[in-house]
């Protein structure tokens, strides 16, 4: 149950982020130029990665091996969980500037104003190539996370409804557009998301290494509560130190 | 390309570099350590993922 869970909260969570910073671009060159062009990148993207999707999934869950394939996701896990928990620690402490997807969608749209319009029915290439390149940068890392969770315990079923989940609620905020892009507290839910991560990480290495935990699925919990105080500590030091440029 | 790497290994090489390290010696360690491996390792491979997340913060402490 433990496990279910976890993996339903963190698919939800990382792929709810991603798919914000990849909403807050499509956004952005919709609504600065035109939304047909934006929507036929981001549909391009999607193509893309549901070919990826169903051409690497199957091979790689069929051919290797139960034990190196828990070694190859461990290792992903802990190498996507590491780097959102660094840089978590490091916007939490006050030395990198917050998670802001709607910061990025006024970036987004600052950069495309700049670029100029081509005529009435021809197609916007910047645009369509922007839109389609955010949805493919963000949707790959969604695929590899869901991926990665679902080879676990539970299988893929809690990793794709947290992935569902996700999907639903960023459309939800898609559709009343950006306000509420303003009032996520998107650095902290990254944070936590690098908590969960890390921690399905070592699970999954540790398994794929022949481990056995104490507890067994419930090794997550005081998994996550190491992680949880050591980046705590590491936010506490580091934002009492005095940053000297 | 450079997104793609910046996808996957992150900002800085300092944690692939330390998650390259945390496989090597629970692989290392699995073969050598018969018997306290199965009980332990986890520990020690949750001790070595910390010591990676201090080790690619250490940058920032120095920064002041």
């Amino acid at each position: 149950m433990t496990a279910f869970l976890l993996t339903l909260v963190g698919a939800a969570l990382a792929v709810g982020l991603e798919l914000l910073e990849a909403l807050a671009i499509v956004l952005a060159v919709g609504s600065t130029r035109r939304w047909r062009d934006a929507l036929l990148g981001a549909a391009g993207a999607v193509v893309l990665l549901a070919l990826l999707v169903v051409v690497v999934g199957p091979l790689l869950l069929a051919r290797l091996p139960l034990a190196p394939l828990r070694v190859v996701v461990g290792v992903a896990l802990l190498l996507f969980g590491l780097e959102w928990l660094r840089k978590g620690v490091l916007r939490l402490a006050g030395r990198r500037s917050p998670s802001d997807s709607f910061k990025e969608y006024l970036e987004e749209r600052e950069a495309m104003e700049g670029v100029p319009l081509p005529e009435a029915g021809r197609p916007d290439w910047p645009a369509r190539v922007i839109a389609g390149k955010g949805v493919l940068l963000e949707g790959v890392e969604v695929v590899l996370i869901v991926a990665a969770l679902g080879a676990g315990p539970k299988g893929l079923a809690p990793a794709l409804a947290g992935a569902g989940v996700a999907v639903v609620l960023t459309l939800a905020i898609g559709l009343v557009l950006h306000r509420p892009l303003a009032r996520l507290p998107e650095s902290h839910l990254k944070y936590a998301v690098g908590i969960v991560l890390s921690s399905f990480g070592v699970f999954f290495l540790g398994e794929g290494l022949d481990v056995k935990w104490p507890l067994s699925d419930g090794a997550l919990l005081y998994v996550a509560a190491a992680l949880l105080i050591v980046s705590q500590l590491q936010v506490r030091t580091l934002a009492r130190e005095p940053v000297v440029t | 390309m450079r997104a793609l790497r910046k996808l996957i290994l992150g900002e800085t090489w300092s944690l692939p570099a330390g998650v390259l390290v945390v496989l090597l010696a629970g692989l290392a360690l699995r073969e050598t350590a018969h018997g306290w491996w199965v009980d332990a390792g986890g520990f020690i491979l949750l001790v070595l993922a910390l010591v990676v997340l201090s080790a690619a913060l250490a940058p920032a402490h120095k920064r002041r």
